[in-house]
């Protein structure tokens, strides 16, 4: 089937789904009121101040950070979207009327890579709005530096949705993958990660993803500190645990895209080996 | 002339349930084949394997000649089981959808849903509609882009007498256009007066298969009238004439072998002296011939 059919018919789909647009609307706002309720808090401690979050280039960090928290909203409206094929049997008439399971898969990509396209602008947008507000002397090399967080967090959400994708393809139960989707990240996997010796835990797919968009350096950050993520001040914070040891950013990032393609792969076995 | 449909020793089980074993059917152009059989007899798991939803475990089915792909599929209209459309989509939306699938003009959706007497409703969102309705909106999904071949599982499921009707004057219609439409249903007398081939399945298995009238002839009873009807009984069975005998009365219901037929009864008793007031061959209905398979 030609692409551009399975993305119209993908965009007729969701776009008349009153669920999806309430989903997506709740997360812009969401998103929207923690960001703004933050920069207008007012706290007085000498030399720490919340404005520092919101400046170039530190808000690049802070903005996906927070945007991260809310993944769970588009995974959870991958799983109600693909669901929703199961439980109306349209995937099933899909096939009869001519789509490929592949074709099936590419729509649902398609999906995944439009909603991530949409948080990711979504966040970009905001962090123009905001940087360029809170900003003084805003100079070329502050502006671009860690720019490219925004795209591991459009990795993350990929990755995110994608595992819910997965989820749904095997039970074929909405509800059953949500809160399957939730007990993993929030219960499961953190409890059997304790089971494992610590520098493997960094391992583990939950894990990986949301180390991509790690909780930014407040302390460092707030109090003015410029100096680069390596700097003594950052090591030390390490080294008392208050900050986690990470693994390098482009291992994580690395292991996120082989974790997403994974679970993409075992959706696509799931599919093409099930009756529909 | 290579058949549309040619499905070879096709399996499938669920488990320890056996859904079709070693099915085998071939569906000529321009046929109207009908399916029949008892519920759980295996008619929608062979139009689900045929439509590309259920792999079979054993077996081969090819379209016209063809291995199974989905650009053959996007030319044959199926209805399997129960419509399937997205609820909170208006009909047109939903048919836009298949229209897209199909690689078919999206203009033909006004045509089908007239067809269907649906019309009207365009705008109405696929759950509010009726049951009928709902079926009816699946045949205008089946009849977009005016296929040649059309898989039908129960297509007048849920509808009433009219619409009933109405589909048979469908697919009638469609079968004047020498298209090939598969046909399983429970309404006999529907598939009677519309097919002109027919499968029957039990437990999975065809236990019988041909020219609908063939099928319905093939065994047609002779019902006799004479003042001797215990004379010629005997003299039936004797010659080795009938497969069987039933006696009321007067009259004798004979079901002959294979090679005879009214008229060499008629000639037999009066070579035997039997005076005949009454001959007649009773046909057959599908629906007895049907009960008197799937009982065997």
């Amino acid at each position: 089937m030609p692409m551009k059919s399975i993305i119209f018919n993908e965009y007729t789909k969701i776009w008349s789904y009153r669920a999806f647009r309430v989903i997506i609307l709740l997360h812009f706002i969401l998103f929207f009121l923690v960001v703004l309720v933050t920069s207008r808090l007012d706290i007085t401690i000498p030399g720490f101040s919340t404005d520092y979050l919101y400046q170039f280039p530190n808000i690049w960090e802070f903005f996906p950070w927070v945007a991260s928290w809310f993944n769970l909203l588009l995974a959870i409206l991958v799983i109600v979207m693909t669901g929703n094929e199961y439980t109306f049997r349209t995937f099933r008439q899909h096939v009869i009327d001519g789509l490929s399971r592949f074709d099936l898969l590419t729509g649902k990509g398609f999906l995944i890579l439009a909603i991530a396209v949409y948080s990711m602008l979504m966040v970009l947008i905001f962090a123009l709005l905001f940087g360029f507000i809170f900003t003084r002397d805003l100079t070329m090399a502050m502006f671009v530096q860690k720019t490219y967080i925004l795209l591991v967090y459009f990795v993350q959400a990929v990755a995110y949705m994608s595992a819910g994708f997965l989820l749904v393809i095997l039970f074929r139960n909405t509800a059953l993958a949500i809160v399957l989707f939730i007990l993993y990240r929030l219960i499961i996997e953190p409890v059997f990660r304790l089971f494992f010796p610590p520098e493997t835990r960094l391992y583990f797919p939950m894990k990986v993803i949301s180390n991509l968009t790690p909780m930014p350096e407040f302390l460092s950050i707030s109090s003015g500190n410029q100096q680069d993520p390596d700097s003594v001040d950052t090591l030390n914070l390490r080294e008392m645990g208050i900050l986690a040891e990470d693994l390098p950013v482009y291992l994580n990032l690395l292991l996120a895209v082989g974790y997403t393609a994974l679970f993409i792969f075992l959706a696509w076995l799931l599919l093409r080996k099930r009756n529909l | 002339m290579e058949p549309i449909l040619n499905i070879r020793q096709i399996s499938k089980h669920y488990g320890r349930i056996i859904a079709v074993q070693d099915l085998s059917i071939e569906v000529g152009a321009g046929h109207v084949f009908g399916i029949l059989g008892p519920n759980g007899s295996g008619k929608t798991t062979t139009l689900a394997i045929i439509t590309g939803v259920i792999s079979p475990d054993n077996g081969t089915y090819h379209w016209y000649g063809r291995s199974a792909s989905a650009a053959i599929r996007k030319n044959i209209g199926s209805l399997i089981e129960v419509p399937n459309f997205y609820p909170y989509l208006d009909l047109v939306r939903n048919l836009i959808l298949v229209a897209r699938i199909k690689n078919k003009p999206i203009e033909d959706i006004e045509r089908v849903l007239k067809l269907t007497n649906l019309w009207d409703r365009r705008k109405s969102r696929y759950d509010t509609l009726s049951l009928g309705m709902k079926q009816r909106l699946a045949l205008s999904a089946v009849l977009l882009g005016d296929p040649d071949v059309l898989v039908l599982d129960e297509p007048a499921n849920g509808l009433d007498p009219e619409g009933i009707a109405e589909v048979r004057e469908i697919i009638k219609s469609e079968a004047k256009k020498q298209k090939t439409i598969i046909l399983a249903s429970h309404i006999l007398d529907e598939v009677e007066k519309v097919c002109t081939h027919v499968a029957v399945l039990k437990k999975g298995k065809s236990i019988a298969q041909g020219r609908v009238h063939e099928l319905l002839a093939a065994d047609d009873p002779v019902v006799v009238e004479c003042d001797e009807p215990d004379k010629l009984k005997s003299t039936l069975v004797r010659a080795g004439m009938s497969a069987s005998i039933e006696k009321d009365g007067n009259r004798l219901i004979i079901v002959l072998k294979s090679g005879y037929g009214a008229r060499d009864i008629n000639q037999f008793a009066h070579q035997q002296g039997i005076v005949l007031t009454h001959l007649e061959t009773r046909k057959k209905s599908l629906e007895s011939q049907f009960l008197e398979l799937v009982k065997q």
